[in-house]
């Protein structure tokens, strides 16, 4: 043995033992509790094993009552995909136009008029003849380029236009694209800008 | 059973511990060296800017895996094997197969470090080692077990020990864990997305919390009532935490908050909190059994496996605390896990096996410790740099979380664990001191008998008339 | 217990349960994942990296980029906002009530009633839904990461611990090129007391050619190489930054709703 070792008595070669006391009933009942208490934890944080629910919520209710209904924030992420592939080649990404080619839709009037009658006519008819635009007069012609689109995503196409670039208006709606449609009827032609400031707002 | 038995039954198992431990102990010195350049990156990012081999990913990485896969599990190994003859009271049956799977487990450690150094690591913790290392590690595991469970079966005594439920659970668990993991997430093909994440946390919880928790515990129920000279409190006080701690241990591992489904974080908080039961167990198990005896060894084994277990408690606390929704909003993502790792590694596992290492080593090779003052002077270098190592992790990591990630308030913890790496260091080059001036002169032992044997003068009856 | 035998069924039952509920289970559950939704959107998520950028996260990998940086971003909790996109028939009585009620930091009964008290005299409101928590009013993202964000990724590279920011959103926050290289250099060049390690092994000094590369970094002077010389990525360190600029978590999805910021700077006329 070590030098150490010499200083304690020396370990008997024999095997260690064990007793055989009980174990205290205390012991038992901590674990049940704990078990109980885990069980209420899990059934509150658990999700029920749903593969959906992700902390903090509780529950696949909970989430599925959460969830951002298709409002106009919905709408603008629509919206600026459709914008992008049909309209911001003429009006540009950042909606400052180009010029000999479309007019801006940032800080427009059209856009920003509190009734959205006049710019839904617009993509659903076109324009020919002079408009005018921030002070600025442009006498190009406009296809319409939102009579293919359905409803939703057109009204999700002019509510980006409407929410961007510090234009700061509110959405349009379906309803809105749908009424629109109505009252052109079955002979959609393109309009100048006169002619739409005859239309109410 | 008497002396001469006890003697060949010790002697069976020289050669293949000493096989063990020897590269066990110069890799807890390289590891050691390594966490010390990994954490010299925080204090001076430019010293080893210049070496890829060096940066922090790789070194920290190389350093846990060293310590872990190079020192814990032959270390072991070891241990378990000489405890199963013990128990047994047979000699080791086929000793020839630890030796050959001692070496293998070495080179298998030598390549996967030196594989992580050059940047082919899995990038999973505490499973970087890449294939060509890893099927190494397996199959030199498998051999060791085979040796170990064929001595187990050679037992006089049918009863079991506490300390044969939870060595013999442990043989079961490493195969398990490491082939599961090693075949669906660190493979050519593994399982999708997220879900590796989860069978990584799986992983590394049963290896650094469960299987170490097992083996330590199987180690310290041995030594404990050995040294003390009293016997273990009791027996079935020790099922109730071998059940408990293998049930509830297993589940411990998901993060609070980790991007998985809200179920898995879930269990691992009931699982964590109920961790306590066995602690709880495990802290009346040592506390009765120690309690009592009297025995002064300054700074001997039993020491060391003493200090080990109250670490295992803290480690244990450190786990059900940071699995607890508040607290783990501070402290995830901080020091303080890594703290609680290092604490179980080295503050639990590593004492725990090096003072059992001194145990059993006079015995087996039959001569006194080359270095016995070493025995003191190691045990307060590791209780002085696990101190330093895990305690100032935890309390910076806990600053840190408070101080929202702040680097820069934890440099000052920073700095004090180095200090702590640098006795952790200086421990196991005593530790290594022995092991290698002991293996060196045995075999000198060994060759100077092989000389007169073959030196000796000649019988005269052997001589042909 | 009595023998061996029932040890090693006691270990298999114990190890066998966990094996189902965190490895067999999460398979089945996340391992056979596909993509998903983006919410109220027609895109699918995620889209799968390509080129230098899958290179990348092996580059991530090898470096032990994870040992430092987590790539997760967490969430504590929900909370939500009254906007007013239509100030309707009344306009008057409507910011009369507007400016009595609370409009953030609502919870879910509280932004309902509100809804239902001005609409009932005339205006128009959307509710927005915006997650909170510490990580995302640090700014390191917008939403909770989920096991969508990691369908494409071979290794997941989680992370455990934040010695660096957390990168799950880097491609947004920091969706530069050239200050990714410059930080991979030298990060003290750009991040003041920055504990990060140089990453000088990804690049290349080399002898200034007929004119300098357009790879060049363009270093302050303390970290520029000698008169002569110029810094030259390697392709590691292209595929790297690729990577990091790849990194994005900014998309609502159904797990994790929440309603994107509008691309205006200015909300809605209150």
């Amino acid at each position: 043995m070590s030098d150490e070792t010499k200083s304690c008595p020396t370990p008997s070669n024999a095997e260690p033992t064990a007793t055989r006391s009980t174990v205290p009933m205390w012991v038992f009942s901590l674990t049940l509790v704990l078990l109980f208490l885990g069980f209420v934890y899990f059934d509150h944080h658990g999700g029920w094993f749903d593969e959906r629910v992700y902390g903090p919520y509780a529950s696949a209710d909970q989430l599925d009552s959460y969830q951002p209904k298709s409002g106009a924030a919905a709408a603008i992420a629509r919206g600026r995909k459709i914008y992008e592939s049909n309209c911001g080649t003429c009006h540009g990404a950042d909606g400052l136009g180009k010029p000999n080619q479309a007019p801006p839709l940032a800080g427009s009037e059209w856009v920003k008029a509190k009734g959205v009658q006049r710019l839904t006519h617009i993509p659903l008819m076109g324009i020919a003849g002079s408009i005018t635009v921030e002070s600025q007069t442009w006498n190009l012609q406009m296809a319409a380029m939102g009579a293919a689109l359905p409803d939703a995503d057109l009204a999700a196409v002019l509510t980006y236009i409407r929410s961007s670039w510090g234009n700061g208006m509110g959405e349009v709606t379906a309803d809105d694209v749908k009424a629109a449609r109505a009252a052109i009827g079955a002979n959609p032609h393109p309009m100048s800008g006169d002619e739409m400031m005859k239309m109410p707002e | 059973m008497n002396d001469l038995s006890q003697q060949k039954i010790d002697a069976s198992c020289r050669v293949p511990l000493l096989a063990l431990f020897g590269g066990a102990a110069l890799w807890l010195v390289v590891g050691l060296a390594l966490s010390i350049i990994a954490s010299l990156t925080f204090h001076a990012p430019q010293m080893f800017a210049c070496c890829s081999l060096l940066t922090y990913g790789h070194a920290q990485a190389a350093a846990n895996d060293a310590i872990l896969y190079g020192f814990c599990i032959p270390a072991a190994l070891g241990v378990m094997l000489w405890i199963f003859a013990r128990l047994s009271q047979a000699e080791l049956v086929l000793p020839l197969v630890p030796v050959v799977a001692a070496h293998i487990w070495h080179v298998g450690v030598l390549v996967g470090i030196v594989a992580i150094l050059i940047g082919d690591s899995t990038g999973f913790a505490w499973l970087e080692f890449p294939r060509s290392s890893s099927v190494l590690l397996f199959a030199a595991f498998l051999l060791i077990a085979v040796s170990a469970v064929a001595t187990f079966g050679q037992r006089k005594e049918r009863e079991l020990y506490p300390s044969h439920w939870f060595l013999l659970a442990a043989l079961l668990w490493f195969p398990w864990i490491y082939s599961t993991a090693n075949l669906l997430i660190a493979s050519g093909h593994p399982v999708r997305g997220v879900t590796q994440a989860v069978i990584g946390w799986w992983f590394a919880d049963n290896l650094v919390f469960v299987w170490l928790a097992l083996v330590g515990l199987g180690v310290a129920f041995y030594f404990l009532p050995k040294l003390a000279g009293k016997p273990l409190q009791s027996n079935h006080f020790a099922l109730f935490a071998f059940w408990t701690l293998i049930l509830f241990g297993t589940w411990c591992g998901i993060p609070q908050g980790a991007p998985v489904p809200a179920w898995l974080p879930a269990l691992s908080t009931v699982a964590s909190s109920l961790l306590i039961v066995p602690l709880i167990a495990i802290a009346v198990i040592v506390v009765k059994t120690v309690c009592g005896a009297d025995v002064h060894c300054k700074g001997g084994p039993f020491c060391y496996i003493k200090f080990g277990s109250a670490a295992f408690l803290l480690s244990g606390l450190m786990l059900i605390a940071s699995a607890c929704p508040h607290f783990s909003r501070i402290v995830q993502f901080t020091w303080f896990g890594p703290a609680q790792e290092q604490l179980q590694i080295l503050g639990f596992f590593a004492i725990i096996i090096c003072g059992a290492v001194y145990e059993l080593l006079p015995r087996i090779m039959d001569f006194e410790l080359p270095f016995p003052k070493f025995v003191r002077f190691q045990h307060w270098c590791f209780m002085l740099g696990i101190v330093l190592l895990a305690g100032s992790l935890a309390i910076g990591g806990i600053e840190q979380g408070l101080k929202n990630y702040d680097l820069a308030t934890t440099l000052p913890f920073l700095r004090a664990s180095t200090t702590g790496l640098l006795f952790l260091l200086l421990g196991s080059l005593l530790f290594a001191a022995n092991i290698f001036v002991m293996t060196l002169k045995w075999k000198l032992a060994l060759i100077k008998s092989v000389i007169a044997a073959v030196t000796a003068p000649l019988e005269v009856s052997e001589v042909k008339p | 217990m009595k023998n061996g035998i029932s040890v090693f069924i006691a270990a298999f039952i114990a190890l066998g349960a966990s094996w189902c509920g965190f490895v067999l289970a999460p398979a089945l559950q996340l391992g056979t994942a596909k993509q998903t939704a983006v919410l109220n959107s027609g895109d699918t998520y995620p889209v799968q990296r390509t080129g230098d950028a899958t290179l990348g996260l092996q580059v991530y990998r090898a470096n032990g980029c994870a040992a430092c940086h987590t790539e997760q971003i967490q969430q504590t909790g929900i909370a939500f906002e009254v906007v007013l996109t239509g100030a309707g028939k009344n306009p008057d009585a409507v910011s009369n009530l507007i400016s009595t009620l609370k409009l953030t930091g609502l919870t879910k009964e509280e932004a309902d009633s509100a809804n239902d008290k001005i609409t009932a005299v005339g205006g128009k409101v959307e509710t927005h839904l915006i997650p909170t928590g510490a990580d995302i009013s640090r700014g390191w993202g917008v939403r909770r990461s989920v096991a969508a964000d990691y369908l494409y990724d071979s290794p997941v590279q989680l992370g455990s611990l934040r010695a660096g920011p957390d990168l799950a959103d880097a491609g947004t926050r920091l969706n530069n090129a050239s200050w990714h290289l410059l930080h991979l250099y030298a990060p003290q060049s750009v991040v003041k007391n920055s504990a990060m390690p140089p990453f000088r092994f990804l690049f290349e000094t080399r002898k200034i050619g007929d004119a300098p590369s357009p790879d060049a970094l363009n270093l302050p002077s303390e970290f520029a190489p000698p008169a002569g010389y110029e810094i030259v990525p390697k392709p590691e360190a292209k595929q790297l930054v690729a990577y990091l600029l790849s990194l994005h978590a900014d998309v609502p999805l159904y797990e994790a709703p929440y309603t994107p910021v509008q691309i205006s700077t200015n909300a809605p006329a209150k």
